[in-house]
């Protein structure tokens, strides 16, 4: 894992506390559907080639942080869904804590 | 080196198209910590002994240099920048720094090294002199593979609070 990246999810983003983001991101028809594609083969590739779970292994302290935990931090003033013709469109006004 | 995962590709292909209607503002503060980190990640091989980054209130930032220079050998400064002004398409392409503290009237050798390390080392964009550094921002994102987002950047800023840098980027497609 590259050291930045590790650092990230080893505090949990708080070198980031204070971002914010507004306004609207379009993707285009053509974007969503190769991430549905992409999504679907990550899925298959998980299924057949993932390595034996370790249970009885702790976590490493730079495992991904749990959703929830990074959920906490999103501050969500606004989320709009939309569609227009070939995209969808996010209205979003939200931030880290 | 990883595959890039087809969206991504795609986007980076043409961003214009696929992000046609975006319009949107990032006011991205990173932490002192986390820009060291991305600085230590440097590569290890170069005269340069310690790089560290210190931003100040005031829209200051320091930079802690360590380097190994011919005549002078080991040397140590602190240089302050003030970032000044922003980028904007195709208007300004430079992010420009003014050095308003650091190097001294014998520090040609250092600021020489330097501009070698930059010639030899890093990308053409790169503009170092005693009083300033300039990045050609469009140069820099082209030798990196992403001239397709240049349009894209309608401003881009960077300033300073007390252990924070702040990225401003407002993107348009």
């Amino acid at each position: 894992m590259h050291p930045v990246q590790k650092h990230l999810f080893d505090t949990n983003f708080r070198d980031l506390s204070g971002t914010k983001l507004e306004g609207t991101i379009a993707l285009s028809d053509e974007l969503i559907n190769l991430g549905i594609l992409d999504f679907l083969q990550q899925l298959q590739k998980t299924d057949t080639d993932a390595p034996e779970p370790q249970s009885s292994a702790p976590a490493t302290s730079s495992s991904m942080p749990k959703p929830e935990d990074l959920l906490k931090m999103l501050t969500i003033e606004e989320v709009k869904y939309r569609t227009e013709a070939g995209k969808t469109l996010l209205d979003i006004k939200a931030g880290i804590v | 080196m990883p595959t890039i995962p087809a969206p991504l590709q795609a986007l980076l292909d043409d961003p214009a198209t696929q992000l046609e209607g975006t319009d949107v503002e990032l006011r991205l503060p990173i932490g002192r910590t986390l820009l060291n980190e991305v600085l230590d990640a440097r590569p290890a091989d170069t005269p340069v002994e310690e790089l560290l980054l210190d931003p100040e209130a005031n829209n200051l930032v320091n930079l802690h240099l360590g380097v190994k220079a011919p005549v002078l050998g080991s040397v140590r400064r602190k240089i302050t920048f003030r970032p000044k002004g922003s980028v904007s398409f195709p208007n300004q392409p430079w992010l420009h720094f003014d050095i308003t503290d650091g190097f001294k009237m014998f520090d040609k050798p250092i600021i020489k090294l330097m501009q070698g390390q930059i010639a030899e080392r890093l990308p053409k964009g790169i503009e170092l002199t005693s009083d300033h550094l300039r990045l050609h921002v469009p140069a820099l994102l082209t030798s990196a593979g992403y001239q397709a987002l240049v349009p894209l950047i309608k401003n881009l800023r960077l300033t300073s609070e007390a252990n924070v840098l702040i990225i401003q980027l407002h993107l348009k497609a």
